[in-house]
This record gives structure tokens, sequence and C-alpha cells, in this order.
């Protein structure tokens, strides 16, 4: 039988040179396909930056809610001395979805720093991953990283993973990692109730509180787009 | 007691059973509330007045095997958590969960926005309802700092009763059902909790304390008082059962009710 499911395949390259600074967001919401994640979007993109010059920036934002299956990890070589790589994720996956995403940071200029912050949140049959490397190259004199890798579940049926590669190789490096996995809690959606919010209110606020860190990245109108549109994404998720 | 005859129950409880995990903690409890009343319900730990305070408010954790709740005349066990409390029915809980990355004004707004709207009366934009705050904000001690901060979230435990009461100060509910508001807390935190519930008291709306200290009762002086014993009322009366308790102990009240 003929495969109804349609690929994205997108190519995003962004070189930083001197005191520049690039900031790219995304909101993606392609097609998830029905119940059963039949013809829905395959959404494998390639997005990679290179921190050329001194003191540049490139900050990734991206908010993942509705591919069948995403692959996606946007990565920032950080070339430059003291460039600065930035990496904030919201992922949603629900019914058959599956989200596999990440970024790789890569320093190699002196004094470079890197910021990690990624939220998986998995609804229904949902299975979420976060995969990325940290990688301190040998010249890479008192680079920095920082990481936060939180999970989110609703329901019995879904999956968080996390495969975080920490690759350091010298010795002055600072690296934090910090991840959590929490479950919705019933308590907390029955407070959310007594105070008056339906079921699905709720929800939406409990994890858009969640996503908070990653939210107030995104500028003004992407935030609230961004919002609604997880709000959609878990309709259903709670009974 | 005459007058008060002619004033409409506001809840009636008839022979609650209850049961949490299989284990029953309401064995037939019966009480009646009226409108204007303050009642405190006493007991000693596991009596059953936390479950009565979960299962008034529609928590999934507990079963109702038996018996009838009526609110204003209405099944309240048949109503969903939210439509309890959009009725007018509100909880402070003993533990106030939190909620990360909400703002307390927000949280609030989001409440009073449900609750209007199921009245039909029309939202309040951020502004307008920043304004109305303000008075319910000076009246429990705070100022504007703790609306910015996330809902409980790195709140002292005296914090987030207080918290609740100004949730309940806001809601503006028929019934306020307070459970252990008073435990954990200073005397002067106790004092703005109890002296707001009193300011809030009015003859169209009534509060049922749970308490395990008559301290709180000095403040709020209640009508009526029950002692809870093994998932049962096994005692009613005024303010001074609150004080005989107090000198007393629960333990007289338990072999007398095992005599009976």
């Amino acid at each position: 039988m003929r495969d109804e499911n349609q690929l994205h395949a997108a190519v995003v390259e962004l070189v930083a040179l001197d005191n520049a600074t690039i900031k790219y967001s995304t909101i993606q919401n392609w097609y998830p396909g029905d119940e059963e994640g039949r013809g829905g979007i395959y959404n494998f993109v390639t997005k990679r930056g290179k921190c050329l010059g001194k003191d540049s920036k490139i900050s990734w934002t991206q908010v993942e809610t509705g591919s069948a299956i995403t692959w996606k990890y946007p990565g920032c070589i950080l070339q430059g001395d003291n460039s600065i790589g930035e990496f904030y994720s919201v992922a949603v996956t629900n019914q058959r979805q599956q989200a596999d995403t990440g970024t790789k940071m890569i320093h190699i200029g002196k004094n470079t720093r890197s910021t990690i912050v990624s939220k998986g949140i998995s609804a229904g049959r949902g299975q979420n991953t976060y995969r990325g490397l940290v990688k301190i190259l040998k010249g890479a004199e008192h680079a920095r990283n920082y990481s936060q890798c939180d999970s989110m579940l609703i329901g019995d049926q879904c999956g968080a993973h996390t495969f975080p590669y920490i690759d350091v190789r010298n010795s002055t490096a600072i690296m934090e990692h910090e991840a959590s996995t929490s479950k919705i809690g019933e308590d907390q959606i029955f407070y959310c109730k007594q105070r008056g919010l339906s079921a699905e209110d709720a929800v939406g606020m409990i994890v858009n509180g969640f996503c908070r860190e990653v939210f107030k990245e995104l500028p003004m109108e992407f935030a609230v787009e961004a919002q609604r549109l997880l709000g959609i994404s878990l309709e259903g998720s709670v009974g | 007691m005459g007058e008060r005859g002619r004033k409409h129950a506001m809840l009636e409880i008839k022979n609650l059973h209850a049961s949490v995990e299989g284990r029953e903690i309401l064995r037939g409890v019966d009480l009646t509330v009226r409108a204007g009343e303050v009642h405190a319900i006493m007991g000693p730990n596991g009596s059953g007045k936390s479950t009565l305070a979960q299962v008034l408010g529609g928590h999934p954790a507990y079963t109702v095997a038996e018996g009838s709740v009526l609110f204003e005349g209405k099944d309240l066990l048949a109503m969903k958590p939210e439509d309890r409390a959009r009725e007018g029915v509100f909880v402070a809980f003993q533990y106030p969960v939190a909620i990360r990355g909400i703002t307390n004004a927000y949280f609030l707004r989001s409440a009073v926005n449900a609750i209007r709207k199921h009245r039909g009366e029309e939202e309040l934009g951020p502004v307008e309802f920043m304004d109305r705050l303000e008075d319910k904000l000076r009246v429990i001690g705070w100022d504007s700092s703790y609306l910015s901060r996330p809902v409980n979230e790195g709140f002292s435990g005296g914090e987030k009763k207080r918290n609740e009461i100004l949730q309940m100060a806001v809601l503006e509910p028929k019934l306020a059902i307070l459970d252990e508001t008073d435990s954990g807390l200073d005397i002067d935190a106790l004092k703005t909790v109890a002296h707001t519930v009193d300011k809030l008291r009015r003859p169209d709306n009534a509060t049922v304390l749970v308490t395990h200290y008559y301290r709180i009762l000095t403040h709020i002086a209640p009508d009526f008082v029950h002692v809870l014993s093994d998932g049962r009322i096994v005692k009613s009366g005024g303010k001074d059962l609150a004080l005989e308790l107090e000198e007393k102990g629960y333990d007289w009240i338990r072999e007398g009710a095992a005599v009976a």
C-alpha cells in the first residue's frame, strides 16, 4: 500500500560575524496525521549556526507541536572567542506523535558560553526525546554550558527520553546539567478546578507555566500564538 | 433559633459515607449549614475532617458510597468540581499546591473570570481586575509583589495559607470551607487570617472551619461547634463546646459516643 505521509526537509544555516547577534524563532505546527499518525508530516530538519566572529551570538528558539515525526537538532559552532550559543525548545507530542529534538553546542573559541533549555511535553501515546551534544574542544579555555531538560508526562501511555552527550576536553570548562521529569498531578488539576477552571484550562495553564522559560524568549506575537497552539495540541488529553 | 429556622439551608449533608483507597473514612455525617452561619468542625487526627472538605470540593480520589449533599437545594455530589466552585463553594486547602510559571495575578484573574462567565457576567481585563484586587490585598496585609510571584511556589507554609484566604476574598464564595487554615501559622498570621475571614462574613454567606485548635475560634466566633470522631459528628454545641474541648481533650467525647 502506498504511504500517505509527507516529508518536510528544510535546511537553515546561520553565520554570525564579529559582534553580530542572530535570533531564529520557529513555531512548527505541521499536520500530525490521524489518530494513528497516518498521513502526518515527517519533519526532518537541518539547522546549524556558526558563531564565526568574536562576541557573536546565535539563539535558536523553537516550539514544535504538529508533525507526526520531528527530527531536529539546531546547533551552534562557537568558534569566535566569547561567542554565545542558545537553544530554547518546547516540544509537544500527543496521540502517536514522536519528537526527537535537541541541539549541538560545539565550543572551539575561548570564553564561549552556551545555554540549553528544553521542555518536552508528552500526552496520549506521544514520545518525546531530548538528544543533545555539548562538546568542549581542547582550545576552548573557560567555556561554560548550562543545560536544563524538563519533561512533563500527561497520562500513562506516553514517554519521555533524555540523551545528553557531554564531551569535555578542557579542564577549565564549567558544565551544569539539570534534568527533571514530572507527571501532571491530579492534585494540581483539582486545585485549579476548585477555583472554577475547566480541566482543559487547568492543563493549559499548568503546561504553559511549565514552558514559561522558553516562551519568554519568543517575540511577543509568537508567544501568544505558542500558548494557544499548546492548548490545541493537548486538547482531549485529559478527561 | 426561631429566626434561624426561617433561613434556608445552604448546605445539607445527610448520612454521608465516603472512602479513599478503599478505606471508609466518613461513616454517616449529618450537617446543616444556613446562610450567615459559621460552623467549626473539630476532632482528633484521622477523624475525617479533611476528608469532609475534600469530598465537598469533589476531589476525584474520594468515593461517596452513600448519603446526599444539597447545596442551595442542588445535588452537589452530581456536580463537577469546577461547577461546584462556580456555584460558590470554596475550599481553602490544608496543603495548597504550587503552579510553576503562572503568576498569582494571572491565576486569580482566570478563576474570577471562569466564575463570572458561569454567572453570565462580563470577563474582567487585567487593569480592571487589578483595581479590584488592591483592596483585597490590603485586607490580608500583602503588597502587590505577591501577585507577580508564581502561585505558591517558594511560599512559606504561612504564605500559602494567606494566599488561600486572598483567593477566598477575591472569589467571594457563598460557602467557604477552610481546611485547617490555622495550622502552621504564627500568631500574627493567624490573626490576619482570622480577621479576614471574620470581615468576609455576610448574612448571605457561610463558613465551615475545619480545625484542630481552639485558638482560631477566639478570633472567629462560631455559631456552632461539631466534633467529628471516627467519621461521624458525635457532638454538637455552641462556642462553649470548643472551650470544653480545649480543656478536656477529645477522649471524653469518644468514650461517651461509645457508650451511647
